[in-house]
């Protein structure tokens, strides 16, 4: 859902004026510390309350995980996975949802005006009255986050409870966090608090320890503390994701390439008509031929 | 060859109905009913394709989507009118391909420079049959096309169903290909219209006048008339 009282600061398929206000809010973003996440899904039922989303029935898939993928109506989703590791096994657990990225490969690649919007405060948002349900947004999109939904023909995914944020409350899932795990503020809070329990960890003995937010994307709005950060595909998460090169060219190259020729051909129908005139056809026997 | 005479236009429409390439007192039927019904099915898909495919392929043109009732209304319609468009471009197919078989004296049309010399109006060929080589190629290249934008369109119009790697590469394939043809339709209706006069009323009446086919397609009037192209 778009809120009419966040300004935007970026709206799909603009030309023009995408920017509406002019206060300056601070980014917002979501803590994940990976290593104190229990797994008991609190998260997953705030997401669904809060968001008036029906009952999700649980898919066995032979692991504590609720679902196989995220769903059109299942936004957030601890994934679960089991990682050999030196003879044992690492059980991680992982917050599955819209990463909120700073630069948006969804909404780079959206074509219709204003479906994706971002806010002045970094949360990237579908809007249901603009979206056509093409999908293209998840072409964009280096996470493969948002679903479409048959019964609205329209794409659906984490809304950062824009709705809950946009009135100074922190999102449902933070909310009923039980291990703290879950945090919400400003990003450069956030990162700080991060960099620090990365900090702890590799004190630790987790040398590996990183935090995940990635450049590719202009960073994100979830900032994740990993045990594991030297292999963030153990998480499900993509090692260094980007806005796929192909989008760019799309739209940045051929877009503008294809106008010209388009417009181009018209003009050059016109200018060959201006200089060589109609090849006349003179309806005298005898005298046939081009126009001398 | 038929000669009785005088004609009246009756005449020639009832007889464009169902023969081309017959001559009937001063026209020649250069394209009977079924061939003009064909081209214009074609044609009537292709637009509908297009006006629902603009104003998604950029917001420029997003003053077309109201014509057919939305942006939503256009992402419902863009593929069927689509898929209606290959159906169609695939009986054109079966319909003309024989006749856009390349000869010999195509491929020589179809050098740059006398490509030149016929965009100058300055060419007399008389090997040219009922199509020029730059015709057969347009008609191979759209059917070309139509294909691309049939299986990248597939790709679009499902994409849950298809994984990233194919989306991405469909939506390029998609993009190129509407590009090229676009901008050889434009060069098509420009060339079918005022261009060349006397061109369109070949695929709206179904005739040409016997002058017109002796200046741009000699072979063919010496093919249906019998006579030599000079017209002596």
């Amino acid at each position: 859902m778009t809120e009419q009282t966040l300004e935007i600061r970026r709206s799909s398929a603009s030309l023009w004026g995408e920017k509406t206000g002019l206060r300056h809010l601070p980014v917002v973003a979501k803590y994940i510390d990976t290593t104190t996440c229990i797994g008991c899904k609190a998260c997953e039922v705030a997401c669904q309350e809060w968001n008036d989303l029906k009952v999700v029935p649980t898919e066995q898939t032979g692991s504590y995980q609720t679902l196989p993928t995220l769903d059109a109506e299942y936004w957030n989703l601890i994934r679960f996975q089991e990682q050999e590791l030196g003879g044992g096994i690492a059980w991680l657990m992982r917050k599955d949802q819209c990463m909120h990225c700073a630069d948006p490969g969804c909404l780079a690649a959206c074509p219709a005006p204003g479906a994706i919007v971002q806010y002045e405060n970094g949360i990237v948002d579908v809007n249901p009255q603009q979206c056509i349900g093409c999908g293209y947004c998840l072409s964009g999109c280096p996470f493969d986050i948002p679903r479409f939904h048959a019964k609205t023909g329209k794409m659906a995914k984490c809304t950062l409870c824009v709705d809950r944020v946009s009135v100074g409350l922190e999102p449902a899932c933070i909310k009923a966090c039980p291990t703290g795990c879950l945090q919400f503020g400003t990003k450069d809070d956030m990162v700080a608090r991060a960099e620090a329990r990365v900090e702890q960890l590799q004190a630790k003995g987790l040398t590996k320890a990183a935090l995940y937010d990635p450049a590719g994307v202009g960073g994100t709005g979830v900032v994740t503390v990993l045990a594991h950060g030297d292999h963030p595909e153990w998480y499900g998460l993509p090692a260094a994701p980007r806005v796929p090169l192909t989008v760019r060219v799309w739209k940045s190259v051929l877009r503008p390439f294809g106008l010209f020729a388009i417009v181009g051909s018209v003009v050059a129908a016109f200018a060959h008509f201006m200089s060589e005139g109609p090849k006349e056809v003179r309806d005298v026997d005898g005298e046939v031929g081009p126009r001398s | 060859m038929i000669t009785a005479a005088p004609h009246t236009s009756l005449d020639v429409a009832a007889l464009a109905r169902s023969r081309e390439d017959v001559a009937v007192g001063e026209e020649i039927v250069r394209h009977r009913y079924s061939s003009r019904a064909l081209h214009w099915t074609v044609a009537l898909f292709f637009f509908l394709s297009l006006v629902s495919g603009l104003p998604i392929w950029t917001p420029l043109f997003g003053w077309m989507a109201p014509l057919l009732g939305g942006l939503s209304m256009c992402r419902v319609l863009h593929p069927w009118a689509g898929l209606l468009f290959a159906a169609t471009s695939l009986a054109m197919f079966r319909h003309w391909w024989r006749d856009m078989r390349l000869r010999p004296e195509d491929r020589a049309w179809l050098r740059p420079e006398t490509v030149v010399s016929y965009l100058r109006h300055t060419r007399e060929d008389a090997l040219v049959g009922k199509y020029n080589g730059g015709q057969k190629l347009f008609f191979f290249a759209v059917m070309l096309g139509a294909l691309g934008l049939l299986v990248s369109g597939v790709v679009l119009w499902w994409p849950t169903r298809f994984p990233q790697g194919v989306r991405v590469a469909s939506i390029l394939l998609h993009e190129v290909t509407f590009i090229l043809f676009t901008v050889a339709i434009v060069f098509h209706i420009y060339l079918g219209t005022a261009a060349l006069p006397g061109t369109f009323a070949a695929m709206t009446r179904g005739t040409v006048t016997r002058a017109w086919a002796r200046v741009h397609h000699p072979r063919w009037y010496r093919e249906v008339t019998g006579e030599d192209a000079r017209g002596h």
